[in-house]
């Protein structure tokens, strides 16, 4: 979680959201990792006789109206928040890297194609098209991940097709294709290690959206399953309880804000630098 | 001695850009110290990098955000330019000093009309005094100075469909419309054509006395400042080395300098040791090429329906390339060399015939800033290009596979090495080397393949004197050793004279003069050789 050290010659506004970005994402990647070995209390443990406790030294998070660690579930649902958006986004970017960077490459009727294709997913509004994905194929973490793959995967497309397009029209490229160079070769390894700046901020931010939509989802009871915690799923069960205890909403809150406005900020700082250095 | 008063007064300018992690780092600019007199034309010449460009931001007041002016001062008609509040400093960018830049292609707005882009010139500076009518009045005015005579018609035009002449001219009436006391032109010729170039420089000449402007005029095209520039300066690494009467620095320089910059830009044979081999007509052609007829715009819905108009580019083409030959190719912008080109290396569909007597052409292109991939290293476009020609395995041979990769790598430093590059360069990312550094890397990918033919279009054009010296001389000296046949494409009719036994002239698509280089130079017969060289005589004052 420390701020990486300035190696090139970045520009303090950049430094500036990177280390707020980092402090606010390492407080959730650390509660992750260290609720890979250990958690206070079992998260699914419950306790009949501490119900609803107030945070005091024993549950610093205070307890739910089962009598759950909401501390320990908390660390717990940071666990599914970052395993889901992680491997959502690697969907999302494989499949759209695939389609995206032959659209613009080849254009014409490919291009036609796989726009349309990705036209018609994004026509859509996104969370419905997951929630019907889940209805159909039944709500589990596995299916949610590759739902919210599909629905995010044209947005990779477009930066892709739009980067490619761009960049076929250099001299490199030319130069490639007279030497003989192969389509797909070119597309591997000429093209795709310069798309890597623009995927970049696209991915981050990506990541942070893919959270939402989780959240949104387990919060409609679509997501993760009971009795597994994530935070979207926690809120939900605290809505009932949200004026007897404000803390079994504040904490999950909390930590869904920390990741996201983390991911927000280094996504903000990517954009700074690429925007001033690049040129 | 007269009394000259000088508008632009640079005080010993010290410019450069610090860093974190160096906060005093080589000057760009070091101990700058001249004047512009009013009503002169100032050349300013020198490499790539020596900081010419950064002079001229530092004068208009657009300097990059990290450049930091270390010591001096800059004074306009006697106001201190660094002292003044960055409003007022814009304020007089336009309506005291204006600005044209090199590339007039990416200068206009494209979805603006030409007209609306001058009136906003008008808007941004009068505080709406004139009326809409009055405005127009002004601008097709303006058009008409700098020589359009459809001026109403130029108004309702946008970018895309004028001209890179035109393009400039529209930049120019831009520039002049404010009547700026001090005009500075960035290079404003080298993305044109020689006959273009003319025009140009004779309209800022006229311009400059019309309308009692001041010029600073940069460029890297010493021969452009020969007959235009009442005095020039030399500069190297951001010092100012030599000034004088452009006759006098031309014809007799005193620096050493200089002088070397004069022989670059003469590109004399003998000093710079540039012999071409001697051509074998005799045997069959490396390249042939027949009637070859080609175009673009033809959009799906199109191609089906005959009845569109002709949209070729190309008409019937035919020419022959012979091995150990160089053979020129000049024409004017827009009369098909590049559309040729692209035919000839399979990149656009046409019809006619092409055929190759060798499995790979190379080719080199005009922008060194876009040939190389800026994610890879040196090494990786070498190795690249290698794996491309399918000649990796008759190099490597059999062996194990630590034996075959340092084949590999012992060839790619040899060829290296052979255009000019050492082992040094094999780590490299592109954007660590100059321009010419990064030419030579496309030859070297070109030749690693050993193609029987290279083609090159205009890779001179984006290169300063010296570094068009030194790509030229490779380019021979490749000829000559490994007999590699060259097709040149430029706008650069003095280098066809020096190394090209034979020539073309390209003009409206058609092939219109072919022959002998000394006999097409000297006599020539069709009208546009006769304009490309009328041109050429003119920039070069003989």
């Amino acid at each position: 979680m420390q701020s990486v050290k300035n190696k090139t010659n970045r520009s303090p506004e950049a430094s500036a959201f990177y280390t707020a970005g980092l402090i606010l994402l390492g407080i959730v990647v650390v509660s992750f990792i260290v609720s890979l070995f250990w958690t206070p209390y079992e998260p699914d443990a419950t306790n009949a006789a501490s119900k609803l406790l107030a945070p005091c030294l024993e549950h610093p998070f205070g307890t739910d109206n089962l009598g759950r660690d909401v501390l320990s579930r908390v660390m717990s649902a940071s666990k599914y928040t970052i395993f889901i958006s992680a491997a959502g986004v690697a969907i999302a970017l494989i499949l759209g890297t695939v389609a995206g960077i032959p659209a613009g490459y080849f254009g014409g009727i490919t291009d036609r194609g796989i726009m349309l294709l990705g036209n018609s997913i994004m026509c859509f509004p996104g969370i419905l098209l997951a929630l019907v994905a889940v209805a159909v194929f039944g709500p589990s973490v596995t299916n949610v991940i590759w739902a919210l793959g599909l629905v995010f995967a044209p947005t990779f497309a477009r930066v892709c097709r739009v980067g490619t397009m761009e960049i076929k029209e250099l001299d490199y490229i030319t130069h490639a294709r007279v030497m003989g160079v192969k389509p797909v070769r070119i597309m591997t390894f000429h093209i795709f290690p310069n798309l890597v700046g623009q995927l970049l901020p696209a991915t981050v931010i990506g990541l942070a959206n893919m959270t939402l939509f989780e959240s949104g989802m387990s919060y409609l009871g679509l997501g993760v399953q009971p009795p597994d915690a994530s935070f979207g799923k926690m809120l939900s069960e605290a809505q009932a309880y949200v004026r007897v205890a404000p803390w079994l909403v504040i904490f999950p809150a909390l930590m869904l804000i920390f990741y996201i406005l983390g991911l927000y900020f280094i996504s903000e700082g990517l954009r700074v630098n690429l925007s001033k250095g690049g040129k | 001695m007269p009394r000259h008063i000088h508008i632009v007064k640079v005080h010993h300018l010290t410019l450069s850009f610090p860093t974190r992690k160096d906060p005093n780092p080589k000057p760009i600019l070091d101990d700058v110290d001249f004047g512009i007199r009013d009503g002169e034309i100032l050349g300013l010449i020198g490499n790539s990098g020596c900081g010419k460009t950064m002079t001229s931001l530092a004068i208009a007041g657009l300097l990059p955000e990290a450049a930091s002016i270390t010591s001096g001062s800059i004074k306009f008609a006697g106001e201190n330019l660094l002292e003044m509040k960055p409003k007022a400093r814009r304020a007089m960018l336009g309506k005291d000093i204006g600005m044209i830049f090199q590339e007039p292609s990416t200068a206009l707005d494209p979805l603006m009309t030409c007209g609306k882009q001058l009136e906003e010139v008008l808007t941004a500076h009068k505080d709406n005094q004139l009326t809409p009518e009055q405005r127009h009045k002004t601008i097709t005015e303006m058009l008409e100075t700098v020589g359009f005579t459809n001026a109403e018609e130029i108004c309702g035009r946008y970018p895309h469909q004028l001209s890179g002449g035109q393009r400039q001219r529209v930049l120019i009436a831009g520039a002049a419309l404010l009547k700026p006391r001090l005009l500075i032109c960035d290079e404003p010729t080298s993305s044109l054509d020689t006959v273009t170039t003319v025009s140009i420089l004779a309209l800022l000449k006229d311009l400059c006395h019309k309308l009692h402007m001041t010029i600073l005029f940069i460029s890297h095209d010493l021969s452009a400042v020969r007959g235009f520039c009442d005095r020039v300066m030399v500069m190297k690494d951001g010092k100012i080395i030599d000034k004088d009467t452009a006759s006098e620095i031309l014809s007799h320089p005193k620096n050493t300098y200089t002088a070397e910059l004069l022989t670059n830009a003469r590109l004399d044979t003998r000093i710079l040791g540039l012999e071409p081999a001697n051509a074998d007509y005799s045997k069959s052609p490396v390249l042939t090429a027949k009637d070859i007829t080609a175009g673009y715009g033809r959009s799906l819905f199109e191609r089906g329906s005959k009845k569109s108009g002709d949209n070729n580019i190309l008409h019937d083409v035919s020419l022959e390339v012979f091995p150990n030959e160089i053979l020129g190719l000049i024409g004017g912008s827009g009369s098909g060399k590049t559309t040729l080109i692209r035919s000839l290396l399979g990149l656009l569909p046409h019809s006619g015939t092409v055929n190759i007597k060798s499995t790979s052409v190379g080719a080199i292109f005009q922008d060194p800033v876009s040939c190389l991939n800026p994610a890879h290293t040196i090494r990786w476009h070498m190795e690249e290009a290698l794996r491309a020609s399918g000649k990796a395995k008759t190099i490597n041979g059999t062996g194990s596979r630590s034996e075959r990769k340092a084949r590999t790598l012992a060839r790619i430093i040899a060829v290296l090495e052979e255009c000019g590059l050492g082992e040094k360069y094999l780590s490299r990312h592109p954007k660590e080397l100059s321009g010419g550094q990064r030419q030579r890397v496309a030859i070297a990918m070109c030749l690693i393949q050993e193609p029987a033919l290279i083609i090159a279009d205009e890779p001179f054009s984006s290169l300063d004197a010296s570094s068009s010296a030194e790509l030229l001389k490779l380019m021979t000296d490749i000829n000559r050793e490994l007999g590699t046949a060259f097709l040149l494409i430029t706008h650069n009719i003095h280098i066809v004279r020096q190394i090209c036994p034979r020539v073309l002239v390209m003009d409206h698509g058609k092939i219109c003069e072919e022959g002998i280089t000394t006999e097409v130079l000297t006599a020539p017969k069709s009208e546009c050789a006769s304009a490309l060289l009328e041109a050429e005589r003119k920039i070069h004052g003989i």
